[in-house]
């Protein structure tokens, strides 16, 4: 049995090798609530690694036991403080160990657990604890735990702030904060004198009630917070083996904000199920190195991610000697080869094989190593449109990319491409947990099944129009289906653009193809009631920087070299490369380059770094304008 | 529009496999005094060493005076009239003061001129006349970059390069030299292109500020709007409101706006 599972998680050779990533149906670990599935979990995995970051350098592991131990005590911290089953707990950090820690601390309390990104600014985490009428709310550090005091008197129902880490804070004395280690120790000291309250907590958790609150990020008025059951969760837990199984061999890296659903569900809480060990990055900036250090072997990203290896290895490749470049070029040609005929569902034969093999020592190799994915067994995209020019190029280099749709509504997939037929630019078949199918009327994306959540807390108005009387989900998506039951998204219902020539355009397609440029990193198509299509434009600032540099292009700031000649004419040469897939009415006449440097705390960007569409368009409305004059 | 003296154009040196400036383009205006301030390891002394031909870069071009310098033999760009403070004074320490002095002079062929000049400096620094007859190396760190600024003077520059004047000395012998440096450019209409880390000094001393990291130029402006800026007042002027504690120590984040 060892060896089979040890032959199941090595990468594969080549795309023709795709046979082992099979959907796994079976319930490996049995349970209908959270905290019954980690407790049960804990029981079964023992010694065995889950959790593994890095203190001043150094990998620490943790251990299912250890992690056990951790939560024990922090939920009966909670329950000392009062913390009583349904009230909520909000988590205000980055992605560490501690957030996982406290969020199945809540949950097996039988409370709520709601995330908040760490880049929400004081009034944002205002409002999200008052709307989830919060009474403890977990911190990170001094920075974050300084939001949480600016509104703290207008949260009347917050009893409690709990900080991670206390550098900096040794001299602070409010009755109203306390460690999280001094939590611990409430805990461990009402556990002796309570020793089976957990378990009657856990026991009691039904999988009905509420477990989560995912707030969406509003493009327009206040964030939303969707409310996620148990059952919903396990239900949905259990689905994402069946798209493509994983297990206690593998590793994953955890690094995408845990209040969004992706991460949530698709890291935490599938490796809880799955037993995959999550190895959690230092902070934001240092993905880069710790792709490398961790070598997934599965790896869930969202589309900005995947943009920025793959220029990444452009850069790189740029610097690279003739004979490289060369070596590379022939390398990526004998992917691209392979991954045609594959795609096309033909065999590869033994020749192309063979060239494969020496594709991949000559340069592929190099390339996978690079990036940090030479172990990866398969890629999983997903939360944002990619475009699939670069899932063919993860293709090529013999990595299988994996599209994922769905939404913090539908509990993260609804639809999944399996790795026995890809289909680049296509969101694949319904997921077999639930029903997806097509308004008839308007081509919307709707979705049916226990993994669609309860409702958004305390709107229900909002609840029905999302979810109809017959329980389908209305996403919001356009799109179409084929013959063999693959989706593909056409766009947002709402972003659709009819120009004043009555010509219905979907910004996203366009918007995709800019976006594969290394140059361009986000791109917003305009042109709604507008005689022609203009865009907006996000430069990738390392790509152009370099660009600049190797054509003699001078430039101080940012703003200076968004406005450099040479830079626009650079990015006019992308727009022309990507109106030639289009029709006339479909081209993009005019653009402009965004000038300031966008960081996740600017409103612009969500979370997830894609500029917010309404936003862009409201904040710049003057230089839209102009572009129509 | 007043004109350039020294224009920078993609400037990029490297120190074997570091990349110590990677793309730097500025301009210093003819009688302004420029500065570029940045943290260690910037790349701010690369600039300089890299301007005044210590240093040659591996790419962009460097002007002056409307001629191409760039990778020029030093020797010659002094002679046209671009002198370089280096850090840490480096006088020469077994000569004389007056010696030091006319190492500076050494391209000019001027006698009046030369004596003249030498007068000035005794006048803006009194205490190297009384030195006059010693030893470089036995003067005190200030007295040293007194020196070292006046032998700079000495060969009747258009543009100083300086670099980091006030290193090591105490901030009231950080203001005079700021206060003759600033004299120096009024009174002799000298351009200078300063070099520092402390950004309160140098802001306030300058006209035309440049602000660098990791080897790029992030921002740009005039130093009377430097000031004003956010990331300016945290990073550089250690201003930061103490936030809800009453004491702050985890940092904004950067944006350069």
């Amino acid at each position: 049995m060892n060896a089979t599972r040890s032959s199941d998680t090595r990468a594969p050779d080549g795309l023709w090798d795709l046979a082992h990533l099979q959907p796994r149906t079976e319930v490996v670990v049995p349970g209908d609530t959270i905290p019954a599935i980690f407790w049960k979990a804990v029981e079964m995995r023992g010694d065995r690694t889950w959790l593994r970051q890095k203190e001043l350098g150094i990998w620490r592991a943790w251990s299912w036991n250890e992690t056990a131990e951790a939560v024990r005590e922090i939920a009966g911290g909670l329950m000392a403080l009062g913390f009583a089953p349904g009230e909520c707990a909000s988590i205000l950090s980055n992605t560490v160990i501690e957030w996982v820690l406290c969020d199945l601390a809540v949950l097996s309390c039988g409370g709520v657990a709601n995330g908040i990104y760490p880049t929400d600014a004081a009034s944002q985490v205002h409002y999200l604890c008052e709307d989830s009428r919060s009474t403890v709310l977990f911190v990170e550090d001094d920075e974050q735990l300084d939001k949480a005091l600016e509104v703290r008197e207008r949260l009347p129902l917050l009893r409690k702030v709990v900080v991670f880490d206390m550098e900096g804070l040794r001299e602070l004395d409010d009755p109203g904060v306390i460690s999280l280690d001094a939590l611990r120790a409430l805990g461990r000291e009402h556990m002796q004198a309570h020793p089976q309250a957990l378990a009657q907590r856990v026991a009691a958790c039904r999988p009905g009630d509420l477990a989560i609150l995912v707030y969406t990020s509003g493009t327009t008025g206040k964030p939303k917070g969707a409310m996620h059951s148990h059952r919903g969760l396990v239900y949905t837990m259990h689905g994402y083996n069946t798209l493509a199984a994983q297990g206690e061999d593998d590793e994953r890296m955890c690094f995408l904000p845990l209040c969004h659903i992706a991460e949530r569900m698709g890291g935490e809480y599938a490796a809880l199920y799955t037993g995959a060990v999550l190895n959690f990055v230092e902070n934001p900036e240092t993905v880069p190195e710790n792709v490398r250090e961790i070598a997934p072997t599965v790896f869930t990203a969202v589309p900005r991610v995947w943009e920025k290896f793959y220029s990444g290895v452009m850069i790189a490749l740029k610097e690279a000697s003739r004979l490289q470049q060369a070596a590379y070029a022939w390398s990526i040609g004998v992917g691209q080869a392979i991954a045609e005929r594959v795609l096309a569902g033909q065999p590869v034969g033994g020749a192309l094989r063979f060239k494969f093999r020496l594709a991949r020592w000559l340069a592929l190799d190099n390339v996978r190593k690079l990036i940090g994915i030479h172990r990866a067994r398969f890629l999983v995209t997903g939360a944002a449109p990619i475009s699939p020019e670069l899932v063919r190029w993860y293709l090529a280099l013999g990595v299988p990319m994996l599209e994922v749709w769905g939404m913090t509504e539908s509990c993260g997939a609804s639809t999944g491409v399996p790795a026995s037929r890809i289909k680049p630019g296509s969101i694949g078949p319904a997921a077999g947990y639930n029903e997806v199918r097509l308004d008839p009327a308007t081509g919307e994306i709707l979705v049916r099944g226990p993994n669609v959540f309860m409702g958004y807390l305390n709107l229900p108005e909002k609840t029905a129009e999302t979810i109809d009387a017959d329980g389908w989900l209305h996403t919001g998506d356009v799109g179409t289906v084929d013959e063999d039951g693959y989706f593909r998204i056409t766009d947002r219902m709402k972003d659709i653009i009819i120009t004043a020539g009555g010509k219905n355009i979907t910004p996203s397609e366009l918007e995709n193809e800019l976006k594969f440029s290394p140059y361009i990193t986000d791109a917003v198509v305009i042109g709604d009631a507008k005689p022609y299509l203009t865009v907006i434009i996000m430069i990738d600032q390392e790509n152009v920087e370099k660009f600049a540099q190797d054509h003699d292009v001078p430039f101080s700031n940012y703003a200076s070299l968004t406005r450099a000649r040479e830079v626009q004419a650079l990015i006019q040469g992308e727009i022309d490369r990507v109106n030639a897939r289009f029709a006339r009415v479909e081209q993009i006449k005019k653009f402009f380059l965004l000038d300031t440097q966008l960081s996740a705390e600017d409103e612009e960007l969500t979370p997830t770094m894609k500029l917010k569409r309404k936003l862009v368009q409201a904040k710049y409305a003057e230089r839209i304008d102009a572009m129509y004059r | 529009m007043t004109q350039e003296i020294l224009q920078l154009l993609n400037v990029e040196s490297a120190y074997g496999p570091i990349k110590a400036i990677r793309g730097v383009s500025l301009k210093v205006r003819q009688g302004e005094i420029a500065t570029v301030l940045g943290s260690n390891g910037a790349g701010k002394t690369t600039i300089l060493k890299t301007i005044s031909g210590i240093i040659d870069p591996r790419k962009g071009s460097i002007e002056f005076k409307g001629e191409a310098i760039t990778a020029r033999d030093p020797a010659h760009i002094v002679q046209r009239g671009l002198v370089h403070v280096p850090e840490g004074r480096e006088v020469f320490p077994l000569l004389s003061v007056r010696d030091n002095l006319l190492m500076g002079a050494y391209t000019r062929q001027d006698r009046d001129g030369v004596a003249r000049d030498m007068e000035t400096v005794y006048g803006y620094f009194p205490i190297l006349r009384e030195r006059a007859g010693q030893d470089a190396g036995l003067l005190s760190g200030g007295q040293q970059q007194m020196l070292a600024i006046s032998r700079a003077i000495m060969a009747a520059p258009a543009l100083i390069l300086l670099d980091e004047p006030s290193l090591g000395l105490s901030p009231k012998l950080t203001r005079e030299i700021f206060e003759i440096v600033v004299r120096i450019n009024r009174e002799r209409g000298t351009t200078i292109l300063l070099v520092e880390q402390n950004a309160n000094m140098a802001l306030n001393a300058a006209d035309y500020g440049y602000v660098l990291e990791n080897g790029r130029i992030v921002m740009e402006d005039t130093c009377e709007r430097l000031r004003e800026k956010e990331d300016i007042k945290e990073f550089y002027l250690g201003l930061k409101d103490d936030g809800v504690r009453g004491e702050r120590r985890w940092k904004k984040k950067k944006t350069w706006r």
